[in-house]
């Protein structure tokens, strides 16, 4: 019975619509406030501070500050290391999003095509995601030590040369981001799988009456097109991880070597936590935020036209 | 007569490449999983194996249970994992209350404001805690309560990915229901709490091993917000033993770090199957 | 009835309250709330806080939370200024220690010391202390701090790799050219071994560096105090002697922890370190080769000085009484016996004379002598010293990417040297 149904049946047909609709209205208002009180105090009003305090020069510690305009921007966009940052911010994603995103596809794929066992593998395969970044970094740094890490052990015996993951600063980002694909790709899988499960499997019966019998077929004929609105999701949210990294970095290199691995949320903290200078790491935050909005905008509108909703 | 061949033919083909695919899975596994088996042999290892010129699979002298002794009476362990657990639950029970009902109605309402909360949540995907760290930070100092569990928790009260999540899950929720539950005179209020959420548990439980997970790992904001030792929360206990000054005691290291990160794996084991039952029924699409 | 009940009850109370009231007054405990940095000295700050407390019962010690480093300590307590939580007392490394007081004095919270010593005993002061560790914990004159931890970078070697290469393990060389050499001989012994590993590049503060000004008897600031001094002869020399490290020393650049990995694997010749890795490199290294230490073969033996490293006690309460206790407590921290306690617990110099008593340490330095190396450079030790200004942090952080970079070889030494000196100026004016 729809809601229009209701309003014309006799007894009610005397209550004015208007009222009845404005019931509703007020309990989903209620419904939405605690949480739009927490947004208001938690999101919306630090981040108009943060946007104010971009146009100041406070310190923290200091008991005065003044407006100083863009002058924080202006100085920012001059400023050669935040460029850098950046650029290794978006190097560290192009290696992370595209290797998380495959790997959880393909280990979705494989999961789900076996009979037995899945559930041992989505456990297993899930368990990175679950692990404190701060224990597993040490493990990882000895891991990837440049010479007596078992990694390097292996690339030796397979007769390669030793890799210094963490001593080169043209390679650290990728070693950093090693670690970004082996925490995310579970997560992913898990994503892919729900989605998988979701297709339906006379999609599969149809394709196969139509001439689609071997795997490969049905993967690019049926699975993929069926799986571009996880896809879609699956890659905005990666982005968006990947662009956040921190935690790594902060735990296993410092930025180091010689700057090889700072990343922008990084920058911010020294710059808003170590050299104290509120304002600009203030300005750095502002940027971020645009940047993120833009790449997440930017993204759901260009895969949004490749994905085939049913 | 050709189906059969077909089926014997196909059936063959399945063993052949199912294991196969048995194989590779478990290759996979097996790199996935190395760092989990490395942490563990460390623990049962003394010292001076740790970081030795050639690698061994086990260690040459077990050591037993010694380095969780170091690690239990070198750091308040038991009382940084009681402190997640109450962070963890804190944060997990106000995230429930607040977004269950905001993801409600944006799902099955209408009401003026709407489509701004909603482009605002989807803002709030993309803010990372770093973004609000400072102003917090100023205000929460400001009314002395830097260093508590509120501190600790109040940042993360809000969960936009809860809001996301739920209004996905509450959306394909059948009218029909609704409507009979409403001609029974049940307020919205009661709809709500007594027939969508139990309706909804493998969602629920899905976002709460997201968020436990989560926060019981977060470094970031305690970092900057907790100062004494009985706050401490799992990855600040950690660090205590991640010192580059001394050289960091690995054993040590390594079994606080196992016994610090068996809770969340625990909590994912049991609850595997409505977690991946709920991201399911989110209905990614 | 009731009235004499009544009278005999409030006796009665009365009576507990004066028990309790006076029980009280006896036994007021202060608990002092103490910050040190470096997490994993917490076993040794919570010894010498045990025997302390035993000493002085009514007196109690609670430590926070640990900062990971001196910079992170020094961070938090400038936030803990702006906060008003301040601890009672602060273990600040040295070089940060200044531009601490500065910060303090902003605010009018610095406390000097120099009522507490005054009210001592007339020679306490010179009989426990020499004049150059206090004067590691002064600003302009004024005594701040007691120095609890000191050290000077010293070196620790491989004893198996150095036997193989010149048959003893014995007679480490005290000056750079056959040190170089040395370390050149061990990393063509192959097998991706290393010769020396002096890791400036990756130093998280900028002790090794200054180590390398402050060794040929230079100045690192100008007396103007506003530039720094080794843009001449003395900073080519050291930024040369660091591109020989890696051309003809046969080292590596690494990250700092996976070097100290690579040393205890057996894999590098020798390391500079400081003293506090004795405990951890010998744990770690076991019995895998011998282990020895060396001091630091300083290019100027006459004026040469090395920058110490360690920490100072510093009193910040406000509050009388409890400044009273905690003078009491880096008293003691800072005495033979609390030294005693910290260096057996981590490997750094003691800084009280009496320490090296044999009742206190001096038989144990006679049975491991890898540990009394840093006291045998004591004579060169100098003030870490800091940067003015409040950037010394980002100020290290830029100087080590350049560094880093010479020693690469991305860019030559002259060059690099104008880039440190202009980089450092530019962020000393800001």
């Amino acid at each position: 019975m729809s809601t229009s149904n209701v309003l014309k049946m006799p007894g009610l047909a005397s209550i004015p619509i208007r009222r009845r609709k404005s019931k509703f209205d007020t309990i989903a208002l209620w419904f939405v406030l605690p949480a739009s009180v927490l947004m208001l105090a938690t999101l919306l009003l630090p981040i108009v501070v943060v946007f104010i305090l971009s146009f100041t020069n406070y310190e923290l510690g200091n008991l005065e500050f003044s407006f100083i305009g863009f002058e924080n921007y202006v100085r920012l966009f001059q400023d050669s290391q935040y460029w850098k940052s950046l650029w290794q911010t978006l190097q560290y994603a192009l290696i992370v999003v595209p290797g998380s995103v495959l790997l959880g596809l393909f280990l979705a794929l494989l999961v789900q095509s076996v009979q037995r066992g899945r559930k041992f593998y989505q456990f297993l395969f899930f368990l990175p995601v679950t692990a404190t970044l701060v224990a597993m970094a040490t493990v990882w740094k000895y891991l990837l030590h440049g010479t007596i890490g078992p990694v390097n052990h292996l690339l030796q015996s397979l007769g390669f040369q030793s890799i210094e993951f963490f001593g080169d600063p043209n390679l650290v980002l990728f070693s950093l981001s090693i670690i970004g694909i082996w925490q995310l790709a579970g997560f992913n899988m898990v994503l892919f799988i729900a989605g998988l499960m979701a297709i339906p499997q006379d999609m599969y019966d149809a394709a196969r009456m139509d001439g689609a019998d071997r795997p490969l077929d049905r993967l690019f004929n049926v699975t993929l097109p069926l799986l571009s609105p996880t896809m879609l999701f699956v890659i905005v949210t990666s982005s968006i991880t990947a662009v956040k990294v921190f935690d790594t970095v902060a735990v296993l290199t410092q930025g180091g070597p010689q700057g090889g691995s700072d990343v922008i949320l990084y920058s911010i903290y020294l710059e808003g936590f170590q050299y104290l200078r509120t304002g600009n790491a203030a300005a750095m935050t502002v940027t971020f935020l645009m940047l993120i909005l833009v790449m997440s905008w930017v993204q759901t509108k260009i895969i949004d036209k490749k994905v085939h909703y049913s | 007569m050709m189906d059969k061949n077909l089926f014997y033919k196909a059936k063959r083909s399945l063993n052949l490449s199912t294991w196969l695919t048995h194989s590779i899975l478990i290759l996979l596994a097996f790199a996935m999983l190395f760092p989990f088996y490395w942490m563990l042999v460390t623990v049962f290892r003394p010292a001076q194996e740790v970081f030795s010129g050639s690698f061994h699979w086990l260690p040459q002298t077990f050591i037993g249970l010694e380095n969780f002794h170091t690690a239990l009476s070198q750091a308040p362990l038991l009382q940084v994992m009681i402190n997640g657990v109450i962070v963890c639950i804190g944060v997990l029970v106000v995230q429930i209350v607040t977004s269950v009902p905001f993801a409600w109605a944006l799902g099955k309402y209408r009401f003026p404001g709407k489509s701004v909360l909603f482009s605002i949540v989807l803002l709030g995907l993309c803010v990372p805690i770093q973004v609000p760290a400072i102003p917090l930070f100023l205000g929460l100092a400001q009314v002395d309560m830097l260093d508590t569990y509120f501190s600790l928790m109040f940042p993360f009260f809000l969960s936009v990915f809860a809001i996301f999540l739920f209004r996905q899950a509450f959306k394909s929720f059948p009218e029909d229901i609704i409507q009979a539950a409403r001609l029974d005179g049940m307020s919205d209020f009661s709809i709500l709490w007594r027939i969508v959420v139990p309706a909804n548990k493998p969602v629920i439980a899905a976002f709460s091993v997201f968020s436990i997970t989560a926060h019981w790992n977060d470094l970031y904001w305690p970092l900057i917000v907790i100062t004494s030792e009985e706050m401490m929360t799992p990855p600040l206990g950690m660090a205590s033993f991640a010192d580059p000054a001394i050289g960091a005691n690995f054993g040590a290291l390594m079994a606080a770090a196992t016994l610090i990160t068996a809770p969340i794996m625990l909590i994912y084991t049991l609850m595997q199957k409505q977690f991946i039952q709920g991201v399911t029924n989110t209905g990614v699409k | 009835m009731n009235i004499i009940r009544k009278k005999l009850f409030g006796l009665f109370a009365g009576a507990i309250l004066c028990f309790t009231g006076t029980g009280m007054a006896q036994a007021e405990k202060i608990t002092l709330d103490v910050i040190h940095a470096w997490p994993g000295h917490n076993p040794f700050y919570e010894k010498v806080a045990e025997a302390f407390t035993k000493a002085n019962p009514d007196i109690d010690i609670k430590f926070r939370a640990s900062p990971p480093s001196y910079d992170d300590g020094h961070q938090a307590l400038l936030r803990g200024i702006i906060t008003n939580k301040l601890p009672d007392v602060y273990f600040s490394g040295f070089h940060l220690l200044p531009e601490l007081v500065a910060a303090l004095d902003k605010r009018k919270r610095s406390v000097d010391l120099a009522p507490f010593i005054e009210k001592e005993s007339a020679d306490w002061l010179n009989a426990n202390y020499e004049p150059s560790i206090l004067s590691l914990a002064q600003v302009n004159g004024k005594q701040y701090g007691l120095a609890f931890n000191a050290s000077t970078p010293i070196i620790f070697y491989n004893g198996d790799l150095v036997k193989k290469v010149t048959g003893s393990s014995d007679n480490f060389p005290n000056d750079w050219d056959a040190t170089i050499e040395l370390a050149g001989k061990i990393g063509k012994l192959g097998d991706g071994i290393n010769g020396m590993a002096y890791d400036v590049h990756a130093w998280p503060d900028d002790w090794l560096w200054r180590a390398m000004i402050m060794e040929q008897g230079d100045p690192v600031m100008n007396d103007d105090g506003k530039t720094v001094a080794f843009g001449g002869e003395s900073g080519k020399k050291a930024l040369n002697k660091a591109v020989r490290f890696m051309k003809e020393g046969a080292m590596d650049l690494r990250d700092f922890e996976q070097s100290r990995q690579q040393f205890v694997a057996g894999k590098i010749g020798f390391i500079f370190s400081s003293p506090n890795g004795a405990r951890a490199f010998s744990d770690l290294v076991g019995d895998r080769f011998e282990l020895r230490s060396a001091v630091f073969p300083i290019a100027n033996k006459i004026d040469g000085k090395l920058p110490t490293g360690g920490n100072a006690a510093m009193i910040l309460s406000q509050d009388e009484k409890r400044q009273q206790a905690a003078w009491e407590f880096i008293k003691f921290a800072t005495s033979a016996e609390g030294q005693k306690l910290a260096v057996l617990g981590s490997g750094y110099m003691p800084t009280n004379k009496i320490a090296l008593e044999p009742q206190y340490l001096g038989d144990f330095y006679k049975a491991n002598p890898n540990w009394r190396t840093s006291l045998d450079q004591i004579q060169y030790a100098q003030a870490w010293g800091g940067y003015p200004g409040n950037n010394s942090v980002q100020v290290w952080r830029t100087q080590r990417d350049i560094i880093g970079n010479v020693m690469r070889g991305n860019v030559g030494v002259d060059e690099g040297l104008e880039q440190l000196v202009s980089e450092t100026n530019k962020l000393l004016a800001k």
